[in-house]
């Protein structure tokens, strides 16, 4: 018997790591892996590294945007060259911090309309997978963030929260297929739920082929889903498509919010939201 | 154990990487799969039970960081390393692009794994065009970069074993 054990180890062993994944995906689906031992570990192992990772990475696009810029000027001597990369390296960094200034004052006014609670946190990592979209937060529950709060920036929605670590937080985005945000289209107060697809982008579901949905129509959160506060700008209508056949519209939408661009949110509870409105 | 430390050190600098720099290349919405060309080379060329540990841990902490629910990556990663695993007998590998193909294949066979996965526990609405394409283009991606993977990877493994060899 040992032997035998001995001599299939790595067989064996490998069916018992398929078996426990099994495990945790049925129970993960029917809601019953209520803690996960191994997930906020191995968050806070990654997190210095993607917050280095991540300076790192901004330093990469500035001394990428540094160079370009500096490309232009070749033609100059080697001290005018020098003196305009000095400069252009100095007016980059004015310049990226006056960015920052305006993002964080703009998050700052908006902060103002939301309920105390909210959280501001930096991105610093995205999905390691192409099948999900989510991103990674330098903010868990030590700052208040808890599973299920909405994420959202100046411009609108961003996603859920929908694991936390005591440093970071994980957040599925409006474009992962697994999403759904309840809407209303400012124009018309049709409902329907926007959520990703692997193939046509972001999508509005379930509106029925007799509502009047045009290109350009803006959709805002209706708060019915207790997740994201009210009227927060989801996305602009960007395709109508009525089938032949089907109930329902194929509408493709633009996001307000594109992850890659932003650097800045805010963790908000809508409960907490909805009771201040 | 020490080249095993070292082997599962590797893996989750390849996780950091995906979360992290990798998201800087060209390729849209596609991340290199580097963790599943090292699942691969571990089913080849150091197939261990802390290999197949070491395989489980990995897609956990891709599902960690990324998935909607935990064990997804784990259970397709699982599968390649078995997949891989069973065939290493019949395949001797030496050539970049043989390498390449099994690769690539490893890929093909993470991507059925997702796709069972994801028709039985996920949304599918939407589903079948994207899922081709990400397994089209991730297997390729994958594949691209396996033969440079798997060179620095036997080249570290021959360095630590060389080094450790004396003290044994």
């Amino acid at each position: 018997m040992l032997a035998f054990v001995r001599k299939n180890q790595v067989l064996l062993t490998s069916f018992f790591c398929l078996l426990v994944s099994l495990y945790m995906l049925t129970a993960g689906a029917r809601g019953q892996l209520k803690n996960d031992p191994l997930g906020p570990p191995l968050l806070w192992l990654l997190r210095p590294f993607q917050v280095g990772a991540q300076s790192v990475t901004g330093w990469a696009r500035d001394m990428e945007k540094n160079f370009a810029t500096a490309a232009s000027f070749r033609s100059e001597n080697e001290r005018l060259r020098k003196r305009i990369q000095d400069l252009e390296v100095e007016r980059n960094r004015l310049l990226e911090a006056e960015a920052t200034n305006q993002r964080l004052q703009e998050l700052l006014d908006f902060r103002s309309q939301l309920p105390s609670g909210s959280v501001t946190a930096t991105i610093i990592g995205n999905s390691a997978s192409s099948w999900f979209q989510s991103c990674l937060l330098d903010k868990g529950s030590a700052a208040g963030v808890r599973k299920g709060m909405a994420v959202v920036t100046p411009l609108g929605v961003l996603g859920q929260v929908i694991a936390v670590s005591e440093h970071s937080a994980k957040v599925l985005l409006l474009t992962d297929p697994n999403s759904g945000v309840d809407v209303l289209v400012q124009r018309t107060r049709t409902r329907g739920i926007v959520s990703g697809s692997l193939d046509s982008g972001t999508i509005l579901k379930y509106v029925k082929r007799s509502e009047d949905i045009q290109e350009g129509d803006r959709l805002i959160t209706s708060g019915v889903d207790g997740v994201f506060p009210k009227g927060l700008l989801v996305g602009s209508v960007t395709k109508v498509q009525k089938q032949h056949l089907g109930l329902f519209q194929l509408i493709e939408v633009l996001p307000a919010v594109v992850s890659s661009r932003t650097e800045e949110v805010l963790v908000v509870n809508a409960d907490e939201s909805q009771a201040k409105r | 154990m020490r080249l095993s430390l070292v082997f599962f050190g590797v893996g989750i600098l390849l996780v950091l990487l995906q979360t992290t720099f990798l998201h800087l290349l060209p390729l849209g919405s596609i991340v290199p799969d580097l963790v599943l060309v090292l699942c691969v080379y571990w089913g080849l060329h150091y197939p261990t039970v802390g290999a197949v540990v070491g395989t489980f841990v990995l897609g956990y902490s891709v599902d960690a960081v990324s998935s909607r629910i935990l064990g997804i990556n784990a259970f397709a990663l699982s599968v390649v390393f078995l997949a891989v695993y069973l065939t290493s007998r019949s395949i001797w590998i030496h050539h970049p692009i043989v390498s390449a193909i099994v690769v690539l294949l490893a890929s093909l066979v993470k991507g059925m794994a997702l796709v069972l996965v994801w028709t039985v526990f996920l949304s599918t609405e939407g589903f079948w065009a994207g899922a081709l394409r990400n397994i089209v283009l991730e297997a390729l991606v994958a594949a691209a970069l396996a033969p440079l993977v798997f060179a620095l990877l036997r080249r570290g493994q021959n360095y630590i074993e060389q080094v450790g060899a004396p003290a044994q």
